[in-house]
């Protein structure tokens, strides 16, 4: 996509993009890729996010909540399930911003809770925030 | 876990006009899917003030307010986002969405639309 447009060095992270609407897939992806050079793969299911984590095992995953099928929860639950996959951080990304539902994706056990919208100039700095990657 | 309350950090070294290009190129090829979504939302208010919104509508309303909700403030639309997350309220409520609420609808409805148009 856009890599290294910015002249940003990557820095060797691998994040996985799951998100059924095109449109924020994309621009998460761009915003991962040119502000912090980071390579980034996508999926656009959770049955797609699956295999995509398992083959190429990811740094971390960002991962919707609301999708058609295999919802986000759902999703978490099978990578957690596979050894291959089950210590990738997983960084929920939601719309939903009501306490009742943070307080469900907190006990889910994922790393954190990123809310959308999102800014794309600073989305790497909060995962990289969260996961120490600084 | 770790919740973000506050933005993060951004990088000094990002060319913010480039980026804005970028996501500019973004929003214009995306357009039409978030204009079929504001259609969505704009049927859905007049059948409310109509008085014929049943439970499909109201639920492909819900999906649509939910995922403008999600986008537009990305988009530098912020905004658009408190708008649509107070239709993705409105429609998730049990409430019945007649009288003042459907006028409420149309009344929000129609902000998001010109507000998407008018992106630059």
């Amino acid at each position: 996509m856009v890599s290294r447009r910015f002249g940003v060095s990557p820095v060797g992270r691998k994040v996985l993009i799951i998100d059924d609407e095109d449109d924020i897939r994309e621009v998460a992806a761009m915003s991962l890729e040119s502000v912090a050079g980071w390579e980034v793969l996508t999926a656009n299911s959770g049955l797609q996010g699956l295999a995509r984590a398992a083959e190429h095992k990811p740094d971390a995953i960002l991962l919707d909540v609301m999708m058609p099928g295999m919802d986000g929860p759902t999703t978490f639950r099978e990578l957690r399930k596979n050894p291959t996959t089950a210590r990738i951080p997983v960084l929920l990304l939601t719309a939903k911003v009501q306490s009742k539902d943070q307080r469900r994706f907190a006990d889910l056990g994922v790393e954190a809770v990123l809310f959308k919208p999102f800014d794309p100039l600073t989305l790497s700095r909060q995962i990289a925030s969260v996961l120490g990657w600084n | 876990m770790n919740a973000f309350e506050e933005p993060g950090e951004r990088r000094e070294d990002v060319d913010d006009t480039a980026f804005k290009e970028v996501l500019d190129r973004m929003w214009t090829r995306f357009l039409p899917d978030i204009r079929d979504r504001a259609a969505v939302l704009d049927a859905a208010a007049k059948a409310a003030v109509d008085g014929t919104l049943n439970q499909a509508i109201r639920a492909d309303a819900l999906s649509a307010a939910h995922k403008l909700a999600g986008t537009l403030g990305t988009f530098g639309l912020p905004r658009g986002t408190d708008l649509a997350r107070e239709l993705e309220l409105l429609y998730a409520s049990d409430d019945g969405l007649e009288g003042a609420k459907a006028q409420r609808l149309a009344t929000i409805t129609a902000e998001i639309k010109a507000m998407i148009e008018s992106r630059k």
